[in-house]
Formats: structure tokens, C-alpha cells, sequence
């Protein structure tokens, strides 16, 4: 097989067992990897109502074909696991170099169970598979946790991959990080490795994963970074990285802002692209073979001391713990970002549960006497304090690290109305009022509330945007109608290939150069394989279906595919004055997303929808 | 009778941090002229040879708080409306 090894290395920690398996070119040919493997196996490995915090779940890391070569971030990996958070299914695609790493050690993916009865880290090499105590690791943060691995084998090509403190306290939405600065972010991947008492990876080989045409790789590459480089499509990103998003979502009423009470900013001048870039933003960084460089270098020393060598806050993060919050201050963003970092911890849920508790008190349904500290809009030290009172579980600290779903419910007093997250998921920095595509790629979307599970709506206001998907007709991003077939598209294209092949999604929003043919190319030139578009699609659809399946049998259904309330409500202001999301409209769409999907009235798929797709499932 | 442009996330270094500009009505088209005298190379990042607006971007009308997105130069823009420039893609 080309792009791949055919072997998956398997850790149980409770027995300590170290063991490989293997996999054929027919299983390889029908889940590629990454999320597709980690689906597959999750599926078949883990009975239903499992305990997601149990040593019986799964963590799952695993590789894709395209790690074999270093292109637009494809050295990441996907990490998948039952989330603790949804009691979903979940797969969080981090990028850096730990997929590459683990390749060269010449196994396609890593599956963890079990739990040691210390806490312990893992080192892998081409060589051994070692479990190490971690005493010493344990109680310290991402950064503190690196350097100490490091300093022992410090020759620039070990990769390390660690929770923080959060993911050992095992709060719900806990992340896994990887060279300080790359997250497994959503759904509290941190909290399974941390119920393991795994503190961290350590991995490092130097095998090569043979391709089946390098040179070819090679042309097709260097086509793809040309236009990157002059096409002008990825110039704001560059540019501006992902803060190129902050104003423009400003501008169309989309920034969530006061928890979603609103959808623009009156200090959006403070915060925006341009304000970044002139206050707290000294360079920029790139992922492993990407020619775009989106990453931000950010430095601070006063008020707050911020260390350029962790990531600086992307515009999720910067809406999260910026407008969400009601705060204006970009050095208290940094900061915010940096704690959540150094802890390891989902900047989007640790957003939302603090805006939701800064609701609550200006409800009168919590006090800050309850809190045990200030917390309003706006006020960076009430932030950052709300921070560290989750990841240390201290104080009302301990209900907030359930996530928004359980601390509403444990709060009561009609707080579920403003807890805003899908399946228990929060919802990320995109408000659906003004974008209905990602509305309805939020209700439906394997996780909870996802705003990568599906391109965003704006990128279909032009005609032909991806004519090789079948999507040529231009539609307003306001519009309901011709969105489930957008969005059940780019579930199956976007959301699940890119996490197949581990590469990352950016270059392949249309009109960036990373097409679905040019991707379908390159995963042909590394594998020596004949796909067609229409294939690749289909598995992606496969992929897509299993995780429904999975769900399924946790119990989702119908009316777990919604949205909160709240989205319900017309917005009275800003460039999408006049928008909600209700409920008809909602199911409305459900009725035709389902039908394309080939699912039951309950959102079920149909028996010979999982024929067609070649679906075997008990 | 004026025009209010801005630009929002794109093009910094052509424009020199500036963020406003006040043009006077016309078409889109020759909007993109007054702005090319005070922003040198715009016009070619921005706007085709056929006249169309860059993929990558969009140009989006404001008049009485309705957004409209201007999909060629030939459309009229009148006094005291606002045209806002933006990338097209968010996300992340």
C-alpha cells in the first residue's frame, strides 16, 4: 500500500498491554483515515451508553494518507473519541506535526483504552513503545509540561502532545495540544485522556511512508502554492489570519455578542483585523508545507504578560472570549487566550459558559456571592478569573466544567434559555440568524454545534462556486431554501474529507486554489488509487452516516437536531436586522436534509441508504 | 454628495491603514477610478478585465440599513449611500 504502513499501534494502560494490529488496502480504500478510521472503530469497539470518562472509551489518533507528504497542514491528525460533553460521538482534527511524527514511526494510528492506575506518558518511536511514569508531569500546564519532556530529548524532531490541567480535572470541554500550539479543541478530548491518566505522547521516527508518485506529488504542489501565492484568494488570510473575519462578521450582523443577545459590537474598531494587527500582533506562523500562513505571534508584557511562543488567539477565539464577553480589550483576549491554552481548555465552550453565567447575574439568577469573585460585562479580571476557577474546579468553577448544558440545568431558574449549545455542545462564533446554512450544519451536525462541519454560507453567494459538487447557483446567506442539499454536501465534502486526509480546510473554500479535483488528485498520486469526485464524496458520505449511526444508538434523533431558542428571536439590528430562526423554517428543512440523506422521518438512516453506501453495521 | 467607502479586513498595506474614503456617486465602475487615484493597485487586486468583482471579495451596498451585495462595475451607486469591501470568506 502506498500512504500508508497498514499497522495501528494499540496501548491498553490498565494492563499495560502494547500490541499492533494490522489493516488491508480494501478497509483503507473505504475509511481513507483520520476520521474515517477513528469512526469505524469507535463504532464497532464501544457499546452504546458507554461512559465517556470510563477506562472503556476509546481515544483514537489517527493519520491520513497525506501526513505521508507535508502539504497545507496535512502532518495533523484527527482525534476522535465519545465525547464527554455530548455523550457523542467526536473528532477534533488538530494540526501540526504529531500525524507526521506518528507515520514515521511507522504506525497509520494510535488507539488508547484503558486507564493507568498512575498518571504516565507514552513514547513512541520507530524502535519502542514505552510507558513512562509521570509523577512529575502531573499538575502542570501545557507549556511547563513540553519543556520538561523536552529538555531530555530536546533534537527538534520529537513531537510532544499533552493535556493540561484542565483535561487532568477533567473538565467537559478539556483540549489536547500538540507543540504548545496546535488544539484538538472541541468536545473535551482532554477529559478522556485525562480520565486515562495519560499526561502526554511523546513520539518521534524517521521511517518515510512511500507514495505512489512523488514526482507528480511534486508538480501538483507546486501548482496549488503558485496560485495560493497570486491568485489572490488567500491574500486576507495571509494577511489578516482568521481576525480577517472579525470585522466582515461584525458588518453582516453575524458576531455573537452579549451570549447572543446581539450580533454586532459597538467597540468592533478596538478589536477588528486592523486593531489587532496594530496592537498586540508582532509575526505570524505556518503549519508544516502551507504557503498561506494564517497563525499569529502575539506579545504582550503589560498589563498582562502574554508569551509569543503559544498560538495568539484566532477569531473564534477572539469572538469568544472578546464580543461574547462584551469585552473590548484585546490584551485581556490574549491573556484569556493564553490561560485556556496553558490549561487546555476549548476557548469556544469556556466563551460561552462564561457569557452565559454573566447572563445569569444580570437575570438575578446567580450573584457574584455565589461566584465568590466579579464577574461583568466587559471586565477582564472577572474573566480571567472564571477561567481558572473552571480548570481548577474550584467553587461554582466545578458545575461550569459540565459544560453549559448540565451547569444550566444544576442552576435551574429558567437558565436553559440562555444556555447556548446543540447536543451540549456550545455554539462557536457564528450566529445562524444571518447564515442559515450553518444553522441547520449546527442542528445536524455528528458533535453538537459545529461551524466546521460545514462551509459557511457566504462562500455560495456567487454563482459556481463548487460546480464539481453540483453547487452553481448563487444564494443569499440569509435564504432557508437550497440549503440542506449545500449543507449535507459539505458535511460529507468539508466536514469529514478534510479530517480524513487531515489537510487543512481552509485552501479548499471556494475560490482558493485546493479543489475537490486537485484533492482527489493528490490523494490518487499518494496512494496509486483511481478515485473518482464522486467516490471520494461518497465516502465522505459513508463516514458521515456511521457517525449518525453511532449517535443514533446514544439515542439522538429528530428532535435532538435543533437550535436554541433563542436563535428564534428577530434580530432588531445590524446587517441582518429582521433574521431569526424558527422553528417551521427549522423543520422545514430538516424534512428535505433528511430526505437527501436518505434518513428516516426521525433522522434514522434508511436500510438501504447504509446499502448503498456499503455500510455494515449489527 | 458623497459616497462612504470602507474597507473592512482587506488590502492594509495598499491603503496605508486607512480604513474610510468619501468618493462621489457614480457606477461602481468609476467609484473603483476615484478610489484607484488614492489607492494605487487596487483596482487590479479588486476588479477583472470583464468588469466583474474579484471571487475572493465581495462589494456590498448600504442604503437605508438594507445590504445589497454589487456583483458588477455597472452598478449605480447614489448620494449617502455606503459601500463596504470585505473578503468574502469568514470562518474559523
Amino acid at each position: 500500500m502506498y500512504g500508508y504502513h497498514g499497522k495501528i499501534l494499540k496501548v491498553d494502560l490498565t494492563q499495560r498491554k502494547i500490541y499492533e494490529e494490522t489493516f488491508d488496502e480494501e478497509f483503507a480504500k473505504k475509511y481513507i483515515g483520520g476520521v474515517g478510521f477513528g469512526f469505524r472503530w469507535l463504532y464497532d469497539t464501544l457499546p452504546a451508553k458507554t461512559d465517556p470518562l470510563s477506562p472503556e472509551n476509546k481515544l483514537i489518533f489517527a493519520t491520513g494518507p497525506l501526513c505521508s507528504i507535508s502539504f497545507l497542514g496535512s502532518t495533523g491528525i484527527s482525534v476522535a473519541t465519545k465525547s464527554p460533553l455530548t455523550g457523542l460521538i467526536a473528532d477534533s482534527d488538530m494540526r501540526g506535526r504529531m500525524g507526521g511524527a506518528l507515520k514515521a514511526t511507522g504506525y497509520d494510528a494510535l488507539v488508547l483504552e484503558g486507564k493507568s492506575s498512575e498518571s504516565v506518558y507514552l513514547q513512541v518511536t520507530e524502535h519502542a513503545v514505552d510507558i513512562i511514569e509521570a509523577k512529575e508531569l502531573w499538575g502542570k500546564d501545557i507549556k511547563e509540561t513540553q519543556e520538561k519532556i523536552l529538555s531530555k530529548i530536546n533534537d527538534g524532531k520529537t513531537v510532544v502532545t499533552s493535556i493540561g490541567i484542565a483535561g487532568e480535572n477533567l473538565v467537559k470541554y478539556a483540549a489536547i495540544a500538540s507543540d504548545l500550539r496546535n488544539f484538538a479543541g472541541r468536545g473535551g478530548t482532554g477529559a478522556v485522556m485525562g480520565s486515562k491518566n495519560l499526561k502526554a505522547i511523546v513520539i518521534r521516527g524517521k521511517l518515510k511512508t512511500p507514495v505512489a508518485d512523488a514526482e507528480r506529488i511534486k508538480t501538483l504542489i507546486k501548482e496549488v502554492n503558485y496560485l495560493i501565492k497570486t491568485d489572490g484568494s488567500c491574500d486576507t488570510l495571509s494577511k489578516y489570519g482568521t481576525w480577517n473575519t472579525t470585522g466582515p462578521a461584525n458588518f453582516k450582523g453575524i458576531l455573537p455578542t452579549k451570549n447572543f443577545q446581539k450580533t454586532t459590537f459597538e467597540y468592533i474598531d478596538k478589536i477588528d483585523g486592523d486593531a489587532m494587527l496594530n496592537s498586540i500582533w508582532v509575526g505570524k506562523r505556518t503549519c508544516p508545507g502551507c504557503a498561506i500562513g494564517c497563525r499569529h505571534v502575539v506579545k504582550i508584557e503589560k498589563p498582562y504578560s502574554v508569551s509569543p511562543d503559544l498560538e495568539g488567539p484566532q477569531y473564534e477565539s477572539v469572538a469568544a472570549l472578546g464580543p461574547l464577553l462584551f469585552n473590548a480589550d484585546p490584551v485581556t483576549i490574549a491573556k484569556a487566550n493564553e490561560l485556556c491554552n496553558l490549561y487546555g481548555m476549548d476557548t469556544i465552550s469556556t466563551g460561552v459558559i462564561i457569557s452565559f453565567v454573566m447572563e445569569c447575574i444580570d437575570r438575578g439568577v446567580l450573584t457574584e456571592d455565589d461566584l465568590g469573585f466579579n464577574l461583568k460585562w466587559g471586565e477582564g479580571e472577572g474573566i480571567l478569573k472564571a477561567i481558572e476557577t473552571i480548570a481548577h474546579r474550584e467553587g461554582i468553577g466545578d458545575i461550569l466544567a459540565e459544560g453549559v448544558k448540565l451547569a444550566s440545568k444544576k442552576i435551574g431558574k429558567g437558565s436553559e434559555n440562555w444556555a447556548m449549545c446543540v447536543k451540549g455542545s456550545e455554539v462557536p462564533m457564528h450566529d445562524p440568524r444571518g447564515k442559515k446554512g450553518m444553522g441547520l450544519a449546527y442542528a445536524t451536525a455528528l458533535k453538537g454545534a459545529d461551524h466546521e462541519s460545514s462551509m459557511h454560507d457566504e462562500a455560495f453567494e456567487r454563482e459556481n462556486a463548487l460546480p464539481d459538487l453540483g453547487l452553481k447557483e448563487s444564494m443569499s446567506r440569509k435564504q432557508f431554501g437550497g440549503k440542506p442539499f449545500l449543507v449535507k454536501t459539505l458535511q460529507d465534502y468539508w466536514g469529514i474529507m478534510s479530517d480524513v486526509l487531515t489537510i487543512c480546510k481552509f485552501p479548499m473554500i471556494p475560490p482558493r486554489p485546493l479543489t475537490p479535483a486537485r484533492l482527489v488528485k493528490l490523494l490518487n498520486l499518494v496512494t496509486g488509487w483511481n478515485f473518482t469526485i464522486e467516490e471520494f464524496l461518497k465516502t465522505g458520505e459513508r463516514i458521515f452516516n456511521l457517525g449518525r449511526l453511532f449517535d443514533a444508538r446514544e439515542g439522538i434523533s429528530r428532535s435532538d437536531d435543533t437550535l436554541p431558542r433563542r436563535f428564534a428571536e428577530v434580530l432588531s439590528e445590524g446587517g441582518s436586522v429582521g433574521e431569526n430562526f424558527d422553528q417551521d423554517n427549522l423543520q422545514k428543512m430538516l424534512d428535505e436534509y433528511y430526505r437527501l440523506r436518505g434518513w428516516d422521518n426521525e433522522g434514522k438512516p434508511c436500510p438501504e441508504t447504509l446499502k448503498r453506501l456499503g455500510l455494515e453495521v449489527d | 454628495m458623497s459616497v462612504a467607502v470602507e474597507f473592512l479586513s482587506v488590502f492594509p498595506d495598499l491603503r496605508g491603514g486607512k480604513r474610510m474614503f468619501s468618493v462621489k456617486p457614480a457606477a461602481l465602475g468609476k467609484i473603483m477610478d476615484q478610489l484607484e487615484d488614492r489607492i494605487p493597485g487596487l483596482k487590479e487586486k479588486l476588479v477583472s478585465q470583464e468588469g466583474n468583482i474579484h471571487p475572493a471579495y465581495v462589494v456590498i451596498l448600504t442604503r437605508g440599513g438594507v445590504q445589497k451585495l454589487l456583483k458588477d462595475v455597472a452598478c449605480q451607486v447614489k448620494d449617502g449611500d455606503e459601500i463596504s469591501v470585505l473578503p468574502v470568506i469568514s470562518g474559523g
